[in-house]
């Protein structure tokens, strides 16, 4: 029993992929395009050459942020998304009818249809891959150059991830509309 | 039963590669190949082995991941310095690269025009014996000279093995990347500070990146120190490229340069260093050679930053600014050497300014300047070298004022096309070196490749070289062998091994034992030729026997070892290295005492008081031990003792065209990696970058086709309008549109910038310049 949540030191992003590249690897996901699981959110440069806005010009390594309070699996008719015993969201595929009622309320927009499994697919933290082999990273986080990513136990107050969450800012996305994340950018 | 299967080889006649290599395998047919070698070598379950990847210069230290005989991962193997626990998007493609249906599966035999893709499939006895037969030819028509045969090799490991090779042949003629890459920023730093150096990114506070892209173009262990530090933590970071490129999106300040000017940008921070007195004044009078000529110099001419706002397009305001930053950081302030750097004709004057100016600072051999670091020995091995009387000197030697081991490609084959080569060159070996795609106009090496007698081409994949090659020999993948262990020196050194992860697939082979196989077969008959003709060796022969002669002329001799043997022999002088080597792929000395894991992502190599910072105790490995401002010996060969910027260097780009400028990004490199099925998923072709107002105003839209033309040859690509980029300059990434046919996802793919590149050379080395030509463009 834990509850895994994930820090990202966002500002060490320097958008190479290398996260989405063994993502893809570790968890077989099929090399078709809109078939990822992590991303990195970049947005088009403000100003007008050579005078450019630096600060406009932002790495955002995201994923889905494994709700505690999960819109997806609020609105999944067949119980096929669910919190498994380390509060990770996942995804049944047994029970995914494909309704897609899920992508519509992720406001993250972390999920896509997978065609190998027919599910709707999204992050698991790797839970059936590397968490199950007695890794205790996920394959985004050991790859990463620039170590953007802390995974770990936030009910474990002697984790690192715990520990930088106590001593450091951060900030959530869309916060505001109760989903609690549990995925935490550094500032 | 050899007979029949010859008949039907026989049979199978002219047909095109795609048949007669086999490459119409699908994917799961590989991974059944892959599967039947396993069972064949008793593996099941799984295991994990240590190995270095190869999918980029780097070398970074990797974990494989083997269920029942098939590779289904690769991850960061920790233990290594210098990698520091990471594996970039292609090093986790590396698996692709193993298990792509397009690789070269058998030795082939060119079995039509030269370039029409028709290939037989041999043995590889019959390809050893072909090329035998045509080398015997070719020495016995010039006389045994040996240089009439050039060998080439693209950046690896296994370059030493196939060098070693080349020693034994003995031609003058060696070529590789350097000439194409990094030649001039190599010796510009060498000749100035005493070596190219490592750039303590981990401990630097100021450092001005001109035209290097470390978030893009990954080189460890830069990238993963410097960019935890950037933004506000610790390091300032300014960068000064014509592109906003990911790296600029980390900097405090991103200066666009005009393309080709950085020498006065550098020479103008010099001047305001030299000007306000703000230079490190001690480490100059003990450390600088000639040091008021050159402050003189740059006084004199008057390199001002109003004087170098009007050549860069960078405000002078701006200059000022950071050459007072860089000095008042100092000597934790560095301007970064940079690799893929010859640009303009300028390049080795630049590259010479900026080591000079880093060094105003004093930021040279001390924690958080450029440092030279320590080393771990090694034992090498003998090879032989025998002499060859006949063979003669390099083709080349003059095309530059210093031509050394590695050529100036651009030169040789120019000279080669042009008649001006004193004596014919008539064959190439070619080891992992793709010069259709890696070097400026393509028209003109395929015509180089067409024109020889004899092209040999050792690769993992059907290039557009090994397209214009007589005999391809299939290299396996670096997963699937051992190459020469190898110390890397630096801040924190280890000695690193590759290992062999699964066994090669089809007729593959490690490059060791292809070397190995064709010496076997040539060695006794080349020296026949060497009898024939070299009067030194008929007098030797008369004298000693020719037995106790050929052993000097043996060329198998170097391959006598395994690589395993070589390697454990190599490191025999630390106990219990070799073991370590093989199961954690890393070695150093007291490793075991020093490594530790501090943290979910973070290690410690060495303690801080172990760190090889600062080495030379003021002595520079330079002629005078000191930094040299003023090389006179360099006049004589017609290169200026000293940076200065030159008329010559004002460029001009006519209306409505641009500035063509190649580069990377992180999901490629260069056009090795151009098939691989994961890395195209990432980023599907490469795309011209356009500056906006410039494409609105000729109604060009993001993914419109437009045709790229310059005074050589032309290109297709799509456009990416953006501001990141000037409005007469064009920029696009290297390695893509292959012409292969064999390369299912790359052929075509995208635009190819060696075909529309300009071939000039620079005057110190012969090193391509890059950055010099112009193009048009226009919407198709």
């Amino acid at each position: 029993m834990a509850r895994y949540g994930m820090a990202l030191d966002y500002k060490n992003c320097i958008n190479c992929r290398a996260c989405e590249s063994a993502c893809k690897q570790e968890n077989s996901i099929l090399l078709n395009k809109d078939h990822y699981r992590i991303w990195v959110g970049v947005k088009e440069i403000e100003g007008e050459w050579p005078n450019l806005s630096i600060a406009s010009s932002v790495f955002h390594p995201s994923q889905c942020q494994h709700c505690d309070n999960a819109p997806c699996q609020l609105v999944c008719p067949t119980n096929a998304t669910y919190y498994d015993q380390n509060g990770v969201v996942r995804v049944n595929p047994e029970q995914c009818i494909l309704c897609t009622y899920c992508i519509n309320a992720c406001p993250y927009d972390a999920r896509y249809v997978d065609d190998r499994t027919t599910t709707v697919d999204k992050c698991n933290f790797c839970a059936d891959t590397r968490i199950a082999r007695g890794e205790s990273t996920t394959a985004c986080q050991a790859t990463c150059p620039t170590k953007v990513r802390i995974f770990g136990d936030l009910d474990d107050p002697n984790s690192e991830i715990s520990q930088v969450l106590s001593k450091r800012e951060y900030k959530q996305v869309k916060e505001s509309l109760g989903t609690k994340p549990k995925l935490f950018y550094l500032i | 039963m050899k007979v029949e299967v010859s008949r039907r080889r026989f049979l199978q006649g002219s047909v095109a590669l795609t048949i007669a290599g086999g490459y119409a395998m699908s994917p799961s047919e590989i991974f059944a190949s892959a599967k039947a070698k396993a069972s064949a070598a008793g593996e099941t379950g799984v295991k994990k082995v240590a190995t270095l990847c190869e999918m980029c210069v780097n070398k970074c230290a990797a974990f494989a991941y083997v269920e029942n005989g098939i590779v289904t991962k690769l991850d960061p193997n920790p233990y290594f310095p210098k990698s520091r626990n990471m594996l970039c998007p292609r090093g986790n493609a590396g698996v692709q690269a193993l298990y792509d249906p397009d690789r070269l599966k058998y030795p082939l035999i060119r079995d039509g025009e030269k370039g029409s893709g028709k290939f037989k499939r041999v043995s590889w006895e019959e390809a050893y014996k072909y090329i035998g037969d045509k080398l015997a030819k070719i020495l016995d028509e010039e006389e045994d000279n040996r240089s009439t045969v050039a060998f080439c090799a693209g950046e690896g490991m296994g370059e030493h093995t196939f060098k070693n090779f080349f020693t034994g042949f003995g031609s003058s003629h060696f070529l590789n990347h350097a000439s194409l890459c990094l030649a001039t920023t190599v010796s510009g730093y060498a000749l100035t500070i005493g070596g190219y150096g490592q750039a303590d990114l981990e401990n630097a506070d100021y450092v001005v990146m001109a035209g290097a892209n470390r978030a893009e173009a990954i080189v460890t262990p830069d990238t993963m120190d410097f960019f935890k530090r950037t933004m506000g933590r610790g390091a300032k970071l300014v960068v000064v490229d014509p592109r906003f490129t990911h790296t600029a999106a980390k900097s405090d300040k991103w200066l666009g340069i005009k393309v080709g000017t950085d020498l006065a940008f550098v020479l103008a921070l010099t001047y305001v260093a030299i000007k306000e007195e703000i230079y490190n004044k001690e480490f100059v009078a003990n450390s600088f050679n000639n040091f008021e000529e050159y402050k003189n110099h740059i006084l004199d001419n008057e390199y001002t930053p109003e004087w170098a706002e009007k050549i860069t397009g960078i405000p002078a305001s701006e200059i000022y600014a950071v050459a007072r930053e860089f000095m008042a950081h100092a000597p934790r302030s560095i301007y970064y050497q940079g690799r893929r750097t010859t640009w303009s004709k300028n390049d080795f004057q630049l590259r010479r300014a900026q080591a000079i100016f880093s060094a105003l600072g004093g930021g040279v051999d001390v924690k958080g300047g450029i440092v030279f670091g320590g080393n771990i020995p090694l034992i090498g091995h003998d090879v032989p070298g025998p002499i060859y009387d006949q063979a003669k000197s390099r083709i080349d030697k003059d095309e530059a004022a210093v031509v050394g081991g590695s050529g100036t490609w651009v030169g040789f084959r120019n000279m080669v096309l042009e008649g001006r080569a004193p004596y014919p060159i008539r064959a190439l070996f070619n080891y992992k070196h793709n010069p259709m795609s890696n070097m400026p106009n393509s028209q003109k090496t395929a015509e180089f490749l067409k024109k020889l007698d004899l092209v040999v081409t050792i690769d993992t994949m059907p290039s557009d070289t090994v397209m214009l090659s007589d005999v391809v020999l299939p290299e396996c993948t670096y997963l699937e062998r051992t190459d020469p262990v190898k110390a890397f020196g630096g801040i924190e050194p280890a000695v690193v091994q590759r290992n062999k992860v699964v066994e090669p697939l089809f007729e593959t082979k490690p490059v060791i034992e292809i070397m190995k196989g064709l010496s076997e077969t040539v060695s006794k008959q080349l020296f026949e030729i060497t009898k024939k003709y070299d009067e030194e060796v008929q007098a030797a022969i008369e004298e000693d026997g020719e037995e106790s002669v050929y052993e000097d002329f043996d060329l198998t001799k170097a391959f006598h070892e395994t690589q395993e043997e070589l390697n454990h022999h190599a490191v025999s002088k630390y106990e219990g290295a070799a073991d370590i080597l093989h199961e954690k792929g890393v070695f150093y000395p007291d490793m075991d005492k020093y490594f530790k894991k501090v943290g979910v992502n973070d290690y410690v190599y060495y303690p801080e008081n172990k760190k090889y910072y600062s080495v030379r105790n003021g002595k520079f490995n330079t002629p005078s031990g000191k930094i040299e401002c003023k090389i006179d010996s360099l006049t004589t060969r017609g290169i200026d003792a000293m940076p200065a910027w030159k008329d010559e260097d004002y460029k001009v780009i006519p209306d409505g065209k641009f500035n063509f400028i190649t580069g990377r990004h992180a999901q490629f490199t260069q056009s090795g990696s151009s098939n691989n099925k994961l890395l195209l998923n990432l980023v599907p072709t490469n795309y011209a970058w356009i500056n906006k107002r410039v494409a609105v105003e000729r109604g060009i839209k993001f993914g419109d086709l437009i045709e790229v033309t310059s005074k050589v040859g032309k290109t297709t690509i799509r456009a990416y309008p953006t501001e990141k980029i000037g409005k007469d300059t064009l920029f696009f990434i290297h390695g893509f549109g292959n012409a292969s046919q064999e390369l299912s996802l790359a052929h075509n793919n995208g635009g190819n910038d060696a075909n529309i590149l300009e071939d000039i050379i620079e005057p110190m080395h012969g090193a391509s310049c890059l950055h010099e030509t112009i193009v048009e463009i226009r919407k198709v």
